[in-house]
């Protein structure tokens, strides 16, 4: 049977979504995300949702209110346990910044990450709207394949959704190149297990015929700089709605309505988001938006196109998907902030838009539209 | 940063913060606001910026209403409704 | 020492569109059952995405081609936050990097003559939700029926500088907007509102005085008494040291006829305007530019000339070009029966005279113009009477569908070819029966013959040529 489950930032009707916040627990949404629609035409049973990290702006899933998971003293991403355990065939997920990469990497499980507007992100929690995209986790390639077939497709209800046309050309552009290009700046940090993945899946890519050559693309290096601001600022606005009035958490403590907005986003929110929101809102402010936020944009494309000038030769740039396969209670605990560290590693994907692979406890980023073969390479891995 | 710069955003978010709280966010931004300052070593002098990483253009839909919500169902999970109305004290003007 | 008063306007107009601009809900709010009109986009609630209006472009396009603006050919939807109960999403998309429309031109006229105001530029944007305050003691009620309906804000420059010019301007806009059928403007109605940014400086001064915006004011005559207000305020202050004046929002109360500074929170905050990642940028090619480039219509000024140059007088010529809807029934009924002249007189006479019984502004005529003339060409070819074809006008604002013929004939209101033999029957029926008039008459009272006129055509329920009746009776009389 193809049960999956969800990440609990896809809206259902007949479950709440909370996005890991208390401010939306037990909200029910009155429609349904489409890429849920399109799985169940598709014969894919939903056996239930996974937590996430609140708003799913945590890199490593921990600020979940509902309470994080740990496998021991390890913290794990709860929808690559749920697949890991064979609890489900695939987890559909909500990659925000990176995090069921970072979970698939742990567990050493497969994951896409598509081209921006490849999956409709129709009725999906609001984070990070610019570079957020449905993903997948899987056992496989080819169950990663399948769901994100199922899933794909132009959608007339999102703006930002990929005309059928744009995406059939855009396959067609996709050479196979049989060459991968490590970034040895993305390297920095790493620890030994991660590079041991990263020589692991070398010779095996060397075994199979491809070359794998080393470069140094410094510009990348700046992308979760980059991608902080951006997230955070689009992630300030974006839960801003969330303010006690119209449904979800409101205060009993109030006599006015700042005291309503402030008490129930105080009382609601947690600690990590609203750090979030203030610094996202700080980049937009009159006195910071052309230094800092307008500077994330240029240099978004100036990342893009650096990237768009390595894969013109390559079929993906191989690089890690985090600086540690796996992280300690301690490690999580004793740092508040470490995934805007974290994300030094999943944003140059997040904040370009392109396609990303998780196999072997690495990171293949590619070509727009060459999600196929990203996986036709974790095949190998 | 200054604690008077976060009190005006705090304002501005509709959040408060703990003393404890005031001093992480302090440093956390602190930490952001070098990350921020690695970028100035990006050329971006004749740069375009980059809204939309897609090039999609003119997404638009026809003129059409229609209204499949009921108000009843949207105003299930209101925590204060009247008469068909959220509710809110009062604002003055 | 005497003063000049500076006035920049920023006026809000609702576009008449079937829709709101990002989801589909109904945009016509005005008088719906609080929150009829929402989806869960119009109250916050996440996971719909914006995908906008087109006829909002086309809208947008063509009131910038209107006030002689500039198009951006592309134009882009940035998001503006802030938190107010009205502002589900607690923020608003607008337009603040590349609106639809700049640099234009309104010109006006006044009793200090002829005056070009610079409009700076033309937004799109999304309106907020409605606050009601007095339903119950304490609590604000909200409504979200009108979040979401598509404005366009028209920013002027600060080229005004009477009460009198700021009527001049914004009637100019109305106008213009209602032309262009993009807007109702219906400041009652709350489809065109209006603040007003104002300074006072000494005159010649070419150092601006402090600057305050005025709003909540519902109707151009409280707009007038508002700016006479603030103008008196800023003088008294300035002169007297009554006040300091502050930069600041202020509330126009009408009934006190008083300005108010409004809660000093909402003004200071900090929008933090940014690109909307959601709307995809919206490009105006060639033929879509055309398109609306063709709909523009002639300006009242053109078609006031065309129609004097018809024959029309001033005074028709001005009446009839103070709205498009009468403009289009005077074109499109003068081609259907070739006589502009006597289009005029029906428009000026009856359609207005019916338009008034039943309390309709000129913007709500709908009449079937072409069959309006075609009325007008049955009743000049004698074939339906004046006084019926007055009923069949009357039965067609009612009924678009009505076609005046079949209409007429269907009620026994057409003259056919009328025989003369029954009509000489009729007469001569008259005529016997009144023989004190025919006596009259031949003894010269020439108000005799019109009382038996009179007689013979209520008998013939007015299905009769004046003309060929006039001339049976008097060969009867006469013998």
């Amino acid at each position: 049977m193809n049960k999956i489950v969800i990440d609990d930032m896809f809206l259902t009707t007949d479950m709440p979504t909370t996005a890991g916040s208390k401010m939306l627990e037990g909200y029910t949404s009155l429609f349904e995300a489409e890429v849920l629609t399109r799985l169940k035409a598709a014969d894919y049973v939903i056996a239930g949702k996974t937590k996430v990290g609140e708003f799913g702006a945590d890199l490593l899933g921990e600020t979940c209110y509902f309470g994080a998971e740990y496998e021991g003293e390890t913290l794990q991403y709860p929808a690559a346990a749920a697949v890991k355990s064979g609890d489900a065939k695939a987890a559909v997920v909500m990659d925000v910044n990176g995090a069921p990469r970072r979970g698939a990497a742990q567990n050493g499980l497969v994951s896409l990450k598509p081209t921006y507007g490849r999956v409709s992100r129709y009725g999906t929690i609001p984070v990070a709207c610019s570079g957020e995209t449905v993903g997948v986790i899987a056992n496989n390639a080819a169950d990663c394949r399948d769901v994100f077939t199922a899933m794909a497709g132009y959608d007339s209800k999102d703006g930002t959704s990929l005309p059928e046309s744009m995406t059939e050309q855009g396959k067609a552009a996709v050479t196979k190149k049989n060459k991968v290009v490590v970034l040895s700046s993305m390297l920095k940090g790493t620890d030994e297990a991660v590079q041991g993945r990263i020589a692991a899946v070398t010779d095996q890519f060397t075994k199979n015929g491809i070359e794998v050559v080393v470069a140094d693309a410094d510009v990348v290096a700046y992308a979760g700089a980059a991608w902080n601001i951006l997230m955070s600022a689009e992630l300030c606005n974006n839960v801003s709605r969330y303010d006690g009035v119209k449904y979800g958490y409101r205060t009993k403590n109030y006599t006015n309505i700042d005291e309503l907005y402030t008490n129930s986003r105080t009382e609601a929110f947690g600690e990590f988001l609203k750090s979030a929101i203030l610094f996202g809102s700080e980049t937009l402010s009159t006195e910071n938006y052309k230094k800092v936020y307008d500077k994330a944009l240029r240099v978004r494309r100036v990342i893009r196109d650096n990237m768009a000038a390595l894969l013109a030769d390559c079929d993906a740039l191989l690089m890690p998907a985090a600086s540690a396969l796996a992280y300690s209670r301690t490690l999580v605990e004793g740092d508040k902030y470490l995934p805007y560290k974290e994300n030094f590693f999943t944003a140059p994907a997040s904040i370009t838009g392109l396609p990303a692979v998780i196999a072997g406890g690495v990171q293949l980023v590619g070509n727009a539209f060459s999600e196929d073969l990203l996986l036709d390479l974790a095949e190998l891995v | 940063m200054e604690r008077d710069v976060l009190r005006r955003l705090c304002l501005l978010n509709q959040l408060s913060l703990t003393e404890t709280q005031k001093d992480d966010v302090i440093n956390f931004f602190a930490e952001r606001d070098a990350d921020t300052a690695t970028l100035e070593a990006i050329d971006t002098e004749n740069v375009e910026r980059m809204v939309h990483v897609m090039p999609v253009l003119t997404v638009v839909r026809e003129d059409k209403a229609s209204q499949p919500f009921s108000r009843e169902d949207l105003q299930a999970g209101a925590p204060e409704t009247d008469e068909g109305y959220w509710c809110v004290p009062r604002v003055l003007e | 020492m005497k003063y000049e008063t500076v006035i920049g306007l920023e006026v809000h107009v609702e576009l008449a569109t079937e829709s709101k601009i990002f989801c589909s809900c109904s945009a016509h709010s005005f008088g719906a059952d609080p929150n009829s009109h929402v989806c869960p986009a119009c109250c916050g609630m996440p996971g719909m995405l914006p995908v906008v209006n087109r006829r909002v472009v086309d809208f947008g396009m063509k009131a910038g081609m209107m006030l002689n603006c500039d198009i951006n050919r592309v134009t882009t939807f940035d998001k503006k936050s802030y938190y107010y109960p009205d502002l589900p999403g607690a923020y608003q998309t607008t337009q603040w990097f590349a609106p639809v429309a700049v640099n234009g031109r309104v010109d006006i006229e006044t009793s200090a003559g002829k005056k070009s105001v610079r409009i700076k530029q033309i937004h799109m944007e999304e309106d907020a939700g409605k606050l009601v305050h007095d339903i119950s003691e304490g609590t604000t009620h909200v409504d979200f029926n009108r979040t979401s309906v598509p404005l366009i804000e028209i920013v002027s420059q600060p080229d005004l500088s009477s009460a009198e010019e700021v009527e001049a301007y914004l009637v100019r806009l109305r106008t213009l907007l209602r032309y262009a059928k993009v807007a109702e403007c219906e400041m009652a109605h709350g489809t065109m509102r209006c603040d007003v940014n104002l300074s006072v400086r000494p005159e010649g001064s070419d150092v601006l005085g402090v600057r305050t915006e005025m709003k909540n004011m519902n109707s151009i005559e409280a707009i007038k008494r508002a700016i006479e207000y603030e103008t008196a305020r800023h003088i008294n202050a300035i002169e007297n040291g009554t006040e300091v004046l502050v930069q600041e929002t202020r509330r126009w109360d009408d009934a006190k006829g008083k300005s108010y500074a409004m809660r000093s929170k909402e003004t200071a905050g900090d929008y933090r305007y940014f690109p909307d990642p959601n709307v995809m940028p919206v490009v105006i090619d060639d033929v879509w530019y055309e398109t609306i480039k063709n709909s523009v219509p002639e300006f009242p000024e053109v078609k006031r000339e065309k129609y004097i140059a018809l024959g029309l007088t001033e005074y028709d010529a001005e009446r009839i070009s103070e709205s498009i809807m009468l403009c289009e029934c005077f074109e499109e009924a003068s081609e259907a029966c070739g006589n502009p002249k006597e289009v005029v007189n029906w428009i000026t006479s009856d359609v207005m005279r019916i338009l008034n019984a039943k309390q309709m502004t000129y913007e709500m005529l709908n009449l079937d113009n072409k069959a309006f003339g075609k009325l007008i060409s049955l009743t000049l070819d004698g074939k339906i009477s004046r006084a019926n074809s007055k009923k069949i006008l009357s039965a067609m604002f009612d009924d678009r569908a009505i076609e005046p013929e079949a209409y007429a004939e269907a009620n026994n209101m057409l003259i056919g070819e009328q025989n003369d033999d029954l009509i000489l029957g009729i007469v001569k029926k008259v005529v016997e029966s009144d023989p004190k008039s025919v006596n009259d008459f031949k003894n010269g009272k020439e108000k005799a013959l019109m009382a038996l006129f009179g007689k013979c055509m209520k008998e013939l329920k007015g299905n009769c040529d004046p003309q060929q009746l006039k001339v049976i009776l008097l060969e009867c009389i006469n013998g």
